[in-house]
């Protein structure tokens, strides 16, 4: 009979990463961590040759090519890395999905900061009442441009990354400025 | 419902594992030899439903389950899951194909000429009792023609387009790793092409006669004439890193096209699938054929056909049935007896 | 780029069965289907070693969770040691050498089919609910096209309309198990063929339920402090099954989801169908020290 397959490192860091984000979308604003302090066990345990990608960071290229990934323009793509984000009109451009497949909407992952920077507080699915968290680094009228672009269940889900440590905004998260 | 309830369900599904392997005995190469070799048109068919092509893994899972048709593929499909892809071969244009057999009903004869092959179409169906008695069946020697008909030959369709009899479908302009892949994204519709003709690839025989049967006997609108039906083998295409193409093999294909009249010009329906298998692909070829129009919730309609013609998926709903339902037989149970309950005391009240 | 970096060492089975890219395509459904609570999410399913319709849904779900550190607690019709949940923990410890647990307060993931356990779960513990039809309109519109055009449309009229026939026909709501709800306020899901007695623990849970269905290829989520409100008129309220009065024969337990079992002369005896808590009601009669947790029904009352 078989013997038991033995996890390798990737297939563990794959694991532990999905782990953080699926527990970081399921419950908005708390934070989890990473195995390492950047993107790239993000792209390893999403990406493949099945997704289309934009990336606006230079050092993240060369991990989505190899993914086997399509590179394309802000439009279109599934999963958008913005290492640096000074125009909030490319959220515009974000895919938000339809009403008939909602799943359409991109998963954006933006780099900020956490407990630094303006104050928001959430609400809706996996906020136990409401939840207020500082996060900074993101252009001014960021939240009031994603409210106005949303309209549920369309719209596209956030990971905002600090380091290693990782918050998740869903689309049904409701963010107020504080 | 102690501990030992459960290690007795574990021992209880161990046992009945062993009971069923013990009729079949050792499995060793020989016997995957040999089913492979006896059986080439029904090793054929489970490739095609398995949508995987390998003749000693086919007859490996023939022998494993005994025969027993939705396992075998769902053992090749489980095998199939757990294997990378490597490369996207190149697609392969009906004329390129090794054809081994090839005829059409449309015509008394066609560009490339009939070519009859392989079959037992014209066969009196005698069993060879004798067999059983002890005197071998030897088959007789193959004749082979003066002339032998040629490999390639065109497809009827492409005559018939040239004539203006019919539009042969547009060219996807999609390659390689972009053709949609049924077995990596969910069937969605209006289903995209690739997804159709992948579906019905992989369909279950039986499922995709029995739905064609009912189109052929009056229940779709379009009346099916075999145009060609081919029995071939194809290259597999495929590219080395270095950027050159090189022939990874042959494998058995078949495909049928079938048309139909359509106001001035002819509609055709098409399928193809690995190994050879005649019936499936003249039945799925006349489902295609009256997909155009058909109504909602009908076998024609292609959602209708292609969900009910999966045979893992039917098969396994089908004996999904033998698991416990006592949980929701018990809740169907409650909302039963309290509306008898209530029946019975609104009976009870006093008239007004 | 080298032949080398394009391939990997040859082994017999991925680590968990599925392999690097099923999984993430499973990863980036289930992250969808957590963004969108109770919305249907399509996904390829792959095939596994298991018959389409035996749990194949949840069980992709699992292997792609699973870890060596991640225990697991597998049930069928609440009980641990029915024949399928067997086979399926044996084969989710096989392929990724994972603890199992029989315990739910042990447990970090349970797979389940048509019951969620009796024990409060935390907000740690991840559901997997198995799922035959993830359709809750099929009753009205088995066309599956038209059926996501009208949750598009956040069209449940004919749902509500077959509601209201029951009640005139028979009295009461006649939908046994898989009770259509209400999620997010949004998207009308069904729990699962779980008894009417579990919908509610789905309602502002602490924990995560991710509901795969393997063979329709559909993958949805309720995600921890959600809304789940099963469809009823106002004047109408929902009701569970009456079980909140009965005692288990065999363990004492009461108050709980029981198994009814018929008896030679007639009559029935029931018995607790969460196998876990009867077992554990047991050896605490019999002395052993064992832990319960708080559970979502006191005295056959639900507590939230």
């Amino acid at each position: 009979m078989l013997t038991t397959p033995v996890q390798s490192p990737e297939e563990a860091a794959g694991n532990a990463t999905f782990d953080a984000l699926l527990w970081a979308l399921s419950r908005p604003g708390m934070a989890r961590t990473l195995p390492e302090p950047s993107d790239s066990p993000i792209i390893d345990a999403l990406i493949d040759r099945e997704c289309k990608v934009h990336c606006n960071d230079p050092l993240l290229v060369p991990q989505i090519l190899r993914s086997g990934a399509n590179q394309i323009d802000i439009v279109g793509a599934d999963h958008v890395f913005l290492a640096v984000l000074d125009d909030i009109a490319a959220l515009d451009d974000v895919a938000k999905g339809s009403d008939l497949y909602p799943d359409d909407g991109a998963t954006v992952v933006l780099q900020v900061t956490l407990d630094r920077g303006p104050r928001v507080q959430l609400s809706g699915p996996g906020v136990d009442g409401t939840l207020a968290l500082r996060i900074g680094g993101l252009p001014a009228g960021f939240w009031q441009r994603r409210a106005a672009l949303s309209r549920y269940p369309m719209g596209f889900d956030l990971f905002l990354r600090d380091g290693a440590q990782v918050v998740g905004i869903p689309r049904s998260t409701k963010v107020e400025v504080l | 419902m102690a501990y030992v309830a459960t290690r007795g369900g574990e021992r209880a599904i161990e046992q009945s594992e062993r009971l069923f392997r013990s009729d079949m005995g050792r499995i060793d190469q020989a016997r995957v030899a040999e089913l492979r070799h006896a059986l080439p048109y029904l090793v054929d068919r489970v490739m095609g439903e398995a949508s995987l092509y390998d003749e000693d893994l086919a007859a490996l899972a023939l022998a494993q389950t005994g025969g027993e048709l939705y396992e075998v593929v769902l053992l090749l499909r489980a095998w199939r899951t757990t294997q990378p892809r490597l490369s996207v071969a190149a697609p392969i244009q009906q004329k390129d194909l090794f054809t081994h057999r090839r005829i059409s009903a449309a015509f008394k004869d066609i560009p490339g000429g009939q070519v009859l092959g392989p079959t037992l179409d014209y066969s009196h169906r005698i069993l060879a009792t004798d067999v059983l008695t002890g005197t071998p069946f030897v088959p007789n020697n193959v004749v082979p023609s003066a002339r032998a008909a040629p490999a390639h030959q065109p497809s009827v369709s492409a005559w018939q387009a040239e004539n203006e009899l019919l539009d042969l479908p547009p060219v996807e302009p999609v390659q390689g790793n972009d053709i949609p892949d049924l077995t990596r994204e969910p069937l969605l519709f209006p289903s995209k092409r690739a997804h159709t003709l992948q579906s019905l690839a992989r369909a279950e025989t039986g499922g995709v006669l029995a739905l064609g049967y009912s189109a052929m006997r009056g229940y779709g609108q379009a009346h099916p004439t075999v145009n060609e039906l081919r029995l071939a083998e194809a290259e597999v295409m495929v590219k080395h890193p270095r950027g050159t193409s090189f022939s990874a093999g042959r494998v058995k294909v078949s495909q049928a096209e079938v048309v139909s009249k359509k106001g001035e010009k002819l509609e055709l329906g098409f399928a193809a699938t690995l190994g050879w298998n005649e019936v499936k692909c003249i039945a799925a070829a006349t489902l295609d054929l009256n997909t155009k129009g058909a109504a909602k919730g009908t076998a024609t309609e292609e959602e209708f056909f292609l969900y009910h013609t999966e045979g893992v998926e039917s098969s396994g709903f089908c004996i999904h049935f033998k698991l416990p339902h006592y949980v929701t037989f018990q809740s169907s149970l409650d909302a039963m007896r309290d509306a008898k309950a209530k029946k019975a005391a609104k009976c009870m009240e006093p008239a007004q | 780029m080298s032949l080398k970096s394009l391939t990997k060492p040859w082994q017999p089975m991925s680590y968990g069965f599925l392999d690097a890219s099923a999984k993430r395509e499973l990863r980036r459904k289930m992250l969808k289907s957590v963004a969108v609570p109770g919305c249907q999410m399509p996904y390829a399913s792959r095939e596994v070693p298991m018959a389409r319709g035996w749990g194949t849904g949840g069980l992709q779900v699992s292997l792609t969770l699973l870890n060596p550190q991640l225990r697991v607690k597998v049930i069928d019709q609440g009980a641990d040691d029915s024949v399928n949940a067997a086979s399926i923990r044996r084969f989710l410890a096989l392929v990724s050498g994972a603890p199992v647990t029989l315990d739910t307060l042990g447990a970090d993931l349970i797979q389940s089919r048509h019951r969620i356990p009796e024990e409060i779960m935390r907000e740690d513990q991840i559901l997997v609910l198995q799922v035959p039809n993830p359709e809750p309109l099929r009753s009205v519109q088995p066309n599956m096209s038209i059926a996501r055009q009208m949750h598009a449309d956040a069209d449940y009229g004919r749902m509500w309309l077959q509601l209201y026939e029951q009640i005139v026909r028979s009295g009461r709501v006649m939908q046994g198990a898989g009770y259509p709800s209400l999620v997010n306020g949004r998207h009308v899901m069904t729990p699962s063929p779980i008894p009417r007695w579990d919908v509610p623990k789905l309602n502002m849970a602490k924990h995560l339920t991710i509901l795969s269905a393997g063979r329709e290829k559909r993958i949805f989520a309720v995600p921890p402090y959600t809304r789940v409100k099963p469809l009823v008129f106002d004047d109408v309220p929902y009701r569970v099954e009456d079980h909140g009065g009965l005692t288990c024969s065999r363990s004492t337990a009461k108050g709980f989801f029981m198994n009814e079992i018929p008896q030679v002369d007639g009559s029935s005896t029931y018995e607790v169908s969460d196998s876990s808590y009867g077992v554990k009601t047991i050896q605490k009669r019999d002395g052993d020290a064992v832990q319960f947790g708080e559970t979502w029904y006191n005295d056959g009352e639900m507590t939230q």
